[in-house]
């Protein structure tokens, strides 16, 4: 068990709004609609409204368990199940941590190769991509804060763009309402609310937050707004596209950056795709600097050379998926896996908690 | 006789005695006995003001008949007169232009009476921070001079000076500067402890001082605010920072500075609040502009030539259509004709200077077009952008973003505009790592500090400016109460 972090270590309670907004908001806001409109078509954006309510659920869980543990999910874990039970449990964790860490990744560099560069090798993105990430992780945990604050400001403009397709938007394609069913619905919230994930990395982050109870609150703000940018984001899709063309579009954010047209400026999406960048970077970084967390936690190893080891990884794991088919499987296993952590680990873990300290009060 | 013989002979073996013949060996040094007294006055003719040599000293000694030192002290009309055995004292002062009387005895004490010659040039117009309006005093390499004129903008007891002689051979004087109370006890300590700490021998600037003391000392980004403006030196010591000077230097150095600072000139505080924020804010652009406006050149063309419109691709084309190079060996041509410009115009006198400048800027910008290696559209670039980085107000920031172009360039070839974005991303990582004297260098924005925000991107009037900076971490945070003037309740045209 690691000593808490120094307070010079700490950030500020209310970062915990842009730590949240940047994780939830990733590679997957490009593509989320198309399964989202198979599942419950103009009723989407019901769905996307019903996940957003289950996040702030789990979202309180997920502050009570480490509020109450006060400490980050490895040490709790070994508290409530003991030594080896604990730790193959945070193993778990942070080998899901990592695979997502990949999965992203790829699926970055997948949208580079189709939209940018064609022939760029996977190795070399990648590559680039671990350095730059090696460069946040050696300032640390307040540097990769920032890297969300400024991330935030750099990517919100982005959010205006959604007018241009407005122009062209039909209303009625948002009728009739509530003409799917509630199980279509429901279906549509539960693949939604894999996509409202990232915000795991409280577990290992809470002992950095200088009050972690204020931390919270803000939490909870950072993820109504995330929210509301899926939220405005599918509204724009369903309201320009119609349910046949969104099925078959892969990526309707940079089609509809494709109408973005300035008197010095057309074909947006490759601006985006680059700007896109300062999105993945927070999501590689947490990710990343939470399995060093968890790795030193359980075998103390040093995160200045566990990161280049996880980086590696990384980097020739990606290389092996070769196209985007293999990447929407992996991606359809990893949401599996995702739903599951949210809906069944986080709630287990919770009651688990709030049992066992229930038992030992009244010893 | 006799007798003096021995005391002489036990003088040159004392170690004063052989201060005195080291120096001898000096052909500026000078060293004579007074008549019919046992006394011998030493001093460095170059560093002693003759004036005072012969007008307060030598008449006295002169006329009277002296026993002791003591009794010299008494009636020689100079302050600050020193009468010690102590080498170490004797040593220094001497070479600080001190004259010292001294008998030739076996344990000599010595009378230091000091006599510095001071040749300074006069406080003249700012040149590097030229303002329009506003004060028009710059520091000069008097370290007295520059104290002088900063401590008549604060005339309170609270403005210590602690002073330092920093350099094995330089012995250079250095001073820190704040005001108690104000300056955070830590900032102040940092600053001592990190000038204490240099081992190196000659100072000879206080930019040396700046680049030894910065907490990353690869950056090309300055971490201190380096100035040659009095009254810039006041108006932060009064915010709580802390300043340095050097002796010989005519520019300080304040800190702990953020990189907002460094784009805020003097001026926008002369100036009415909302027109200086406006020309805050073109100089931010200017510096985003003079950055990327060239890598964003070469990975468009190179790459991206679809997000070009067809009317503006149309103009693109034409300036570039036969010229042989590709984007990014074209432009780095020209950015490195650019450069080459400004180093000659910098090393040259100023009139050839000039003379550089119409050649470099007319005849080979005009010629390269027209002999068809650079297009018109990228020569525009690549000036605008040149110009733009001339517009920080702190000269040696301009050189770190004129620096940065060319490994966004690089990125911008390497990757196109992911290149460009991968180059932001590092640039942002090392801002965000970067520290000035142990507080983040990109306060307000990371640390978000909002009450800060008055002073950074924009500037806000004066009664709104009612507290210091949070960066300071400044004790006595309210610099003014606002008297609360009652609501205007009259109707117009009442």
């Amino acid at each position: 068990m690691l000593p808490l972090p120094s307070e010079d270590k700490k950030v500020s309670p209310y970062l915990a709004f842009y730590i949240i907004n940047s994780m939830q908001i990733g590679i997957v806001v490009l593509s989320f609609e198309r399964f989202l409109v198979k599942e419950a078509g103009q009723d989407a954006w019901i769905s996307v409204l019903i996940a957003g309510v289950a996040t702030h659920i789990i979202l309180w869980m997920t502050f009570q368990i480490t509020i109450k543990g006060e400490n980050d999910i490895a040490v709790i874990h070994k508290d409530l199940f003991g030594k080896w039970i604990g730790g193959l449990l945070t193993l778990l964790l942070i080998t899901y941590l990592m695979t997502l860490f990949i999965m992203i990744m790829r699926a970055y560099i997948d949208v580079i190769q189709v939209w940018m560069f064609p022939h760029l090798q996977t190795w070399y993105m990648a590559f680039v991509l671990a350095i730059l990430v090696y460069l946040y992780f050696t300032g640390g945990f307040r540097v990769m804060v920032g890297l969300c604050v400024l991330s935030f400001m750099l990517t919100i403009p982005l959010l205006m763009l959604k007018a241009f397709p407005l122009k062209s938007a039909h209303l009625s394609y948002l009728l009739p309402v509530m003409e799917h069913s509630p199980a279509e619905i429901l279906s549509g919230a539960k693949k939604m609310s894999v996509i409202f994930s990232g915000f795991e990395v409280v577990l290992f982050c809470y002992p950095f937050f200088k009050q972690g109870i204020r931390a919270h609150k803000w939490a909870q703000l950072g993820a109504a707004f995330t929210t509301s940018v899926y939220l405005a984001a599918v509204l724009v899709s369903l309201l320009y596209f119609s349910e046949g063309q969104l099925e078959k579009t892969l990526w309707p954010t940079l089609t509809l950056w494709k109408i973005v047209d300035f008197p010095f400026l057309e074909r947006f999406e490759y601006a985006g795709i680059a700007i896109w960048l300062f999105v993945m970077l927070p999501n590689l970084c947490l990710y990343i600097w939470a399995v060093t967390r968890g790795l030193k936690q359980l075998f103390s190893i040093k995160q200045k050379k566990s990161i280049l080891f996880l980086l590696l990884l990384a980097i020739i794991a990606s290389s092996f998926i070769t196209d985007g088919v293999q990447i929407r499987n992996f991606s359809a296993t990893i949401d599996r896996i995702s739903f599951f952590i949210l809906f069944a680990y986080i709630p287990f873990i919770y009651l688990y908690q709030w049992i066992w300290q229930k038992v030992r009060k009244n010893k | 006789m006799r007798r003096n013989k021995r005391s002489s002979s036990a003088f040159h073996s004392s170690e004063i005695g052989k201060l005195i013949d080291q120096c001898c060996k000096s052909a500026d040094f000078v060293t004579f006995q007074l008549k019919d007294s046992p006394f011998f006055i030493s001093y460095f003719q170059t560093l002693v003001d003759k004036k005072v040599l012969h007008r307060d000293i030598l008449t006295i000694l002169k006329d009277k008949q002296f026993i002791s030192l003591e009794d010299m002290k008494h009636a020689i009309q100079v302050e600050d007169l020193v009468l010690t055995t102590e080498l170490s004292s004797v040593k220094q002062k001497l070479m600080q232009g001190n004259i010292i009387i001294y008998q030739q005895e076996a344990q000599p004490s010595c009378l230091l009476i000091p006599a510095f010659l001071q040749e300074n040039r006069q406080v003249s117009i700012p040149e590097t921070e030229y303002s329009v309006v506003g004060p028009k005093e710059a520091f000069v390499e008097s370290l007295d001079t520059n104290i002088n004129l900063v401590r008549k903008r604060i005339p309170v007891p609270e403005f210590q000076i602690k002073e330092f002689s920093v350099g094995k051979l330089s012995k250079t004087r250095v001073a820190v500067a704040y005001i108690e109370g104000i300056a955070d006890e830590e900032n102040v300590n940092t600053v001592i402890q990190r000038i204490t700490d240099i081992g190196y021998d000659q100072i000879i600037d206080s930019s040396f001082i700046n680049q030894m003391i910065a907490d990353n000392k690869n950056s090309p980004f300055p971490q201190l605010v380096d100035t040659e403006r009095p009254d810039r030196v006041a108006s932060v010591l009064m915010e709580g920072k802390v300043a340095i000077l050097v002796d010989g230097s005519p520019s300080a150095i304040t800190g702990p500075a953020t990189l907002g600072e460094f784009f805020s000139a003097f001026e926008d505080y002369v100036t009415v609040w909302n027109i200086a924020s406006a020309f805050r804010l073109i100089r931010f652009l200017a510096i985003t502009f003079s950055v990327l406006s060239t890598p964003l050149y070469v990975a468009v063309l190179t790459y991206h030539y679809e997000m070009i419109p067809q009317d503006l691709l149309t103009t693109l084309i034409s300036s570039r259509a036969g010229i042989p190079f590709p984007p990014l060996l074209e432009a780095i041509i020209l950015e490195w004709t650019i450069e080459l410009l400004r180093e000659a115009g910098a090393r040259l006198p100023t009139k050839v200077g000039q003379t550089i400048g119409i050649v470099g800027g007319i005849v080979i910008g005009t010629a390269a077009v027209q002999a068809g290696l650079t297009s018109n559209v990228l020569l525009i670039v690549v000036a605008l952008s040149a110009l733009a980085s001339f517009t920080t107000p702190v000269y040696q920031v301009s050189n770190a973003i004129r620096l940065i172009r060319f490994p966004f360039l690089i990125f911008a070839q390497l990757l196109g505009l992911l290149g460009v974005a991968a180059c932001t991303a590092i640039v942002v990582a090392h801002l965000l790592k970067l520290k000035s004297l142990g507080r983040p260098f990109l306060e307000p924005v990371y640390p978000i500090r909002l009450k800060d925000m008055k002073d950074a991107l924009i500037r806000l009037p004066f009664n709104q400016q009612t507290s210091r900076p949070l960066q300071t971490r400044t004790d006595n945070k309210i610099k003014f109460r606002p008297h609360s003037s009652p609501p205007d309740k009259r109707d117009i045209d009442e």
